[in-house]
Order: C-alpha cells, then structure tokens, then sequence
C-alpha cells in the first residue's frame, strides 16, 4: 500500500515540477486568477447578506389556503414557531366544513393547538357533502 | 493530529517576524480562506441577539436532527466528489426509495392504501424493505458507476440521465394502482417509532433515533476510506487516475464501487425522508444533491479531486444546516434560501481553488 502510495507521489510532483500550479479533477480547464477568485468570493458574500437583509424587512412565513371550491380565505403571514390561531372558516353551498388540512387529499388534519408554523403553507379545506333532507 | 496550541503558537511567532505587507496579506488571505465561517458566525451572532430561542438546548437538538438526516447523502456523494465527479441523481435516487419504502410500509388499516395485499409490518419486515430500497439505490448507482468507469463518461451526463429517468419511475409509480400522483400516506406506527422513534429529550426536543443510525453510518464510512484497501484506491484514483493504474489499482472497479456505495447511501436517505416529513410525494428529494455537494464543497472534498475527510463532511453539513436554521428563524423565505444556496455553493469552489492555487 505505502509503496503505490510513493509512486502516486512520484509522478505527481513530476507533473508539477517546472509549471505553474494547474488544476486537476473538476476544475481542468479552469483558468483563473486569485485577484478574480477574491473578487467571486466577497460577491457572493455581498449577494447573500443583500438577500438576506431585502428578506428581513418583510420577514415570516406565508400561509395560503386552498378552499377547494368554497369562499376565498386571504393568505396570512406568521413567524417561525408560532401557532396558526383561529382562521376564517370558508363556506359551500351543499358542504359541510370539516377543517384545513395539511395534504390535498385531505388526509392528515390541521392541529391548531399543536402544530406550529416551520416553512411556507398551504393548507387545504376539507368539505363533507351535506345530506338532503 | 497536531496540537492546536501550539499551532496557534507557531502562527503568531511567524506572524511577528513579518513585514508590513506580508502582515496584510495574512488578514486578507485568513479573511478570505475562512469567508463561510465568517458568515455562519455572522448568521449566528445576529440570529441570537433578535431570537434568543436559538441558542436554547431545544435548538440545538433540532440541528442534530438536521444534520443527521442531510449526512447520509453528503457522505456517499463525497466519494464520487473524490474521483473528480459528481452524482446529480442522489436526490431522485432518494425520492424513490423513499416512495418505495412508505408504501411498503403504511398502516394496514389506512383508507387510501395503495396496495392491499403487502404483510402486516414488523421489525422483520421493515428491514426487509431497508434492505430493498438500498439495493435499489445501489442499483441505480452501480449503473451510474458502470457507464463513468466503462466509458470514462463524464458523471455530469451519466447521473443527469439517471436522475430523470429516475424521476420518470417515480412519476410512474405515483400513478400505480388509481393513486393518480397523490402523496403517499398514512405510514405505520412502527416504521415511525423505529426511524423517528424519541431516544431522549434534548431541551424539550426529541432526538430521533435515526440520530443514533447516522452516528453508526459516519463510523462505517470512516472505517472504510481509511482502513480499508478499497479506499486508499479510491483516493488514489482521485488523486490521478492514470498513475493509479500503473500501480495497479483496478480504476474500473473502484469507481464502480464508489457509484454503488452512494447510491446505497441515498437509499438509506430516502428510507428515514418519508418518516421525516410524514408523507412522501412526487417531489421528495428535489434538489437534494445540492445541499450534499455544497456541504461536501465546504467540508474540503475538493472537486479537485483525491482529498476530503469524513471529519471535514461533518463540518461541512453542520456549516450549512445551522446558516439554514438561522435564517428559517429568522424568517427568511424559502425562494431566497435558493439564491443563498447558490451563491454558497459558488463562494465554497471559488475558496476550493483560491487554497489550490495559494498553497505552497
């Protein structure tokens, strides 16, 4: 093993021997300059703490709902971590409401109570028909 | 391992003889060399002053949590970062397998089950799917890795076809049986409790149990790039591909070992997803290679190939899950975490070759 790893050495150093550092791998053909990488690296930086800061004036999550059919319910806007207090409950003619849910098919419920706001949402109201009296 | 005291030593002794000049080019270069640091402690520094909850133990847990459900990715793409490739398909690899393994594996009783007919899970049975969708992802992979060895194909063409016609299967399979692309379900109560089941409470927050599972997959993996033949080969590879077959190593079946391995990892991945998030749809897994390789990047696997420790992985993912989770608390939007992925992705191989071309 130590001695592949010897020749490995070896022949790099040879190949690198007499030449200015060229890049291996990946970056093959890259030609470029520290002064341009300096440049790449605190723009990139720039960009990040620009974004960052555009998004902190308006910061929170949004939450949108899909009533599926019923009256239109305004999206709201919460904080990492908060609860979704009480919401506007939609109406349909013939339906029942029966809660928002998480998924379209209405399958797993809205814990008002429980569960609380980590990204964008949006949730979907569930609706049973009514019966016909 | 050297003393990081007496490093810190060795600096300020060289750092007294120099001169004006040499002075401020070992600011600008120590600035520039450690940017991401600096902007994780930035992050840290202004998150915890406008939301105290960041520095809580129940923080923390939920960034152990993070870390150790992005590992297993970052951890099978850094060995196809090593031999100078990439993988674009590990996200959909996960995807799929983690389709795979929630409908294997949803509760008997549940309405919307897509198949009726699989047995009542057990433990027994929960293993027997693990085991699947490995096999699964390591398939995909050991294809990837057949047509890179083979052909010396750029992994850039071969894993961007695999990952769509990855997802072609998982579109596919979301349509199986009337289920018509509805996100699957309703996962049973002991695939939960095994993946996702409380080991203990950190601060308030349960820490999964596939916390413990990432911990064993970190001390595997570590045993196998630095014990093992198989990994002194695949550094070597890396390192020149050319010099490593005249010393004998069979390049073909290193680099086709290395696709598989990662494609056995994203497998793993896409197992602990689906009890992660609860249900598992279409788009699962989307993008995911990405957050893998900038934390590789960051980490130190270069893309120039031949280095990279499992150590600097770990570094690398903590790097990037606590930038994210303060900006998630902060209440950054998540179309602009895009935009900050990218350019730190950029700013990690713009630092990658500015150490390259300034090492001495």
């Amino acid at each position: 093993m130590d001695n592949k790893k010897e020749i490995l050495e070896e022949v790099s150093e040879a190949d690198t021997k007499n030449k200015p550092r060229e890049f291996r791998g990946l970056y093959k053909h890259v030609k470029i300059s520290v002064r341009t990488l300096d440049i790449i690296i605190v723009t990139c930086i720039a960009v990040i703490l620009i974004v960052v800061a555009l998004d902190l004036r308006n910061p929170g999550f949004t939450i949108t709902f899909d009533s599926k059919g019923g009256t239109d319910v305004d999206s709201v806007n919460r904080m990492y971590g908060e609860l979704l207090e009480v919401i506007e409950v939609p109406t349909r003619e013939g339906y029942e409401f029966t809660g928002w849910y998480i998924d379209h098919s209405c399958t797993e419920q809205w814990d008002q109570e429980g569960d609380k706001i980590e990204t964008d949402l949006t949730l979907y109201a569930g609706w049973k028909e009514k019966k016909s009296e | 391992m050297t003393n990081p005291l007496m490093k810190v030593k060795q600096v300020s002794a060289d750092y007294k003889q120099m001169d004006a000049k040499d002075r401020k080019r070992f600011w600008v270069d120590g600035i520039l060399n450690n940017a991401l640091y600096i902007l994780m402690a930035i992050f840290i520094i202004y998150t915890a002053s406008v939301k105290p909850a960041f520095l809580t133990l129940g923080s923390f847990a939920n960034l152990i949590t993070q870390v150790a459900a992005y590992l297993p990715m970052a951890l099978g793409i850094a060995g196809c970062i090593v031999l100078t490739g990439t993988d674009l398909s590990a996200g959909r690899i996960s995807g799929l397998t983690a389709a795979v393994a929630a409908v294997m594996l949803q509760k008997s009783d549940f309405a919307n089950k897509m198949f009726q007919n699989i047995p009542e899970v057990t433990v027994g049975w929960i293993l027997v799917v693990l085991l699947g969708v490995v096999a699964i992802g390591a398939f995909i992979g050991l294809v990837n890795g057949f047509f890179v060895a083979k052909f010396s194909l750029h992994p850039f063409i071969v894993t961007l076809s695999t990952q769509l016609i990855t997802y072609g299967i998982i579109l596919w399979f979301f349509g199986l049986n009337g289920n018509n692309g509805q996100p699957i379900s309703g996962l049973s109560k002991e695939y939960k409790d095994l993946v996702g089941g409380e080991m203990f409470r950190l601060g308030n927050v349960a820490i999964p149990t596939y916390v413990l599972y990432a911990a064993i997959l970190v001390v595997v993996m570590w045993f196998i790039w630095n014990k093992t033949a198989f990994g002194k080969n695949m550094f070597a590879v890396g390192s020149n591909a050319e010099a490593a077959k005249v010393s004998g190593v069979n390049v073909f079946w290193t680099t086709v070992l290395v696709h598989t391995l990662a494609g056995a990892m994203y497998g793993y991945s896409g197992f602990i997803e689906g009890v992660r998030s609860g249900s598992v749809a279409a788009a699962t897994g989307l993008n995911a290679e990405c957050d893998a390789i900038a934390a590789c990047v960051i980490g130190g696997v270069s893309f120039v190939g031949g280095t990279g420790s499992i150590s600097g992985i770990i570094l690398g993912v903590f790097i990037l899950r606590i930038i994210f989770v303060a900006l998630t608390m902060l209440g950054v939007d998540s179309s602009s975490l895009y935009i900050i992925k990218g350019a730190i992705i950029l700013c990690a191989c713009a630092l990658d070759m500015r150490k390259y071309l300034v090492k001495k």
